[in-house]
């Protein structure tokens, strides 16, 4: 993969320009690494990799913060929410509590007094 | 020179001792692709080590090892274009010009001019740089990769993921370009010597 290509040139023109290429690769050579590429690139990993273990740290404590504020959000909707219980007996119960107090002397309809009977 | 499929596997495994002799074989020619891409030899390196680190952390996405070099080289390409496109955000000069100046006080320092051959080789990287100047950033990569680094179109078509016809328009094109470029340079040069 490396290797110099040789494909023919297409034109006379295109030939001149290999020429300048092959000319311009031989003046650039590769440079010598310095011998602190390898130390220095591992730095560079380590610290990227940290940065990532953190920006986890921090991701995972903000989700674990918003866990948190949304239940005590939620517990304090739901109580502040609680229906007030008007009734607390049963239909039948309630239904017979009301009838004992009511007036039915508009309607024409009297209760019978105990003592008449 | 190539690193081995069973030196990939494992450095995608998180075998560092795999991972820094795949470095070592690579780093050479990765660092030379990188001084023609961008022409800067003195950030060459730093360039070098953004690869490395993002080859080190884009590992587990490599689907085969067989795939290893074009997914090196599109990591080169990609660093490479980064760096120069912050370099146009910062709206420094131009490398050559910099770079050789920086070159030209070195060697004053030194105690004496550069000789006739490095003065030969200054000459010809300027005059390869203003003629490749004239594509854009894209196809004057392209051009290096095919016509200085010497890769093939099969090679290129993995590396851009482009079919090799569309890669061929490309390339004439910016052939043409430089061609056009390199009459221009040619006809001043004669000119000046005309006169």
């Amino acid at each position: 993969m490396w290797l110099r290509n040789a494909d023919p040139p297409d034109a006379p023109d295109d030939g001149r320009l290999a020429r300048l290429f092959a000319a311009y690769r031989e003046a650039c050579p590769d440079p010598e690494p310095d011998p602190n590429f390898m130390p220095r690139l591992w730095q560079r990993i380590e610290a990227q990799q940290f940065f990532a273990r953190d920006l986890k740290r921090l991701a995972q404590g903000l989700v674990t913060a918003a866990v948190a504020v949304s239940l005590l959000m939620g517990v304090f909707l739901t109580r502040g929410e609680t229906p007030v219980s008007f009734y607390t007996g049963t239909y039948v119960e309630i239904l017979a509590a009301n009838q004992a107090d009511e007036n039915h002397a508009e309607t024409g309809f009297l209760p019978v007094a105990q003592d008449n009977l | 020179m190539q690193a081995d499929f069973e030196l990939v596997r494992r450095a995608r495994e998180g075998d560092h001792s795999a991972f820094t002799q795949i470095v070592q074989v690579y780093r050479k020619r990765i660092l030379g692709t990188i001084a023609r891409l961008i022409g800067r030899p003195e950030d060459v390196e730093d360039v070098g080590q953004e690869v490395f680190l993002r080859l080190y952390f884009s590992l587990d996405q490599l689907r085969t090892p067989e795939v290893f070099e074009p997914w090196l080289y599109r990591l080169t390409v990609n660093a490479a274009y980064d760096y120069l496109r912050r370099q146009r955000r910062r709206g420094e000069a131009r490398m050559a010009d910099l770079s050789e100046q920086q070159v030209m006080l070195a060697d004053a320092a030194a105690g004496g001019l550069a000789d006739r051959e490095q003065q030969r080789r200054k000459g010809l990287r300027e005059a390869v740089q203003s003629l490749l100047a004239a594509v854009s950033e894209q196809d004057r990569a392209l051009l290096i990769l095919k016509e200085i680094e010497g890769l093939s179109l099969k090679e290129l078509e993995k590396i851009y993921r482009v079919n090799e016809n569309a890669l061929k328009v490309r390339l004439f094109r910016a052939r043409q370009r430089v061609l056009k470029a390199f009459a221009a340079t040619e006809a001043k040069a004669a000119k000046t010597v005309g006169e």
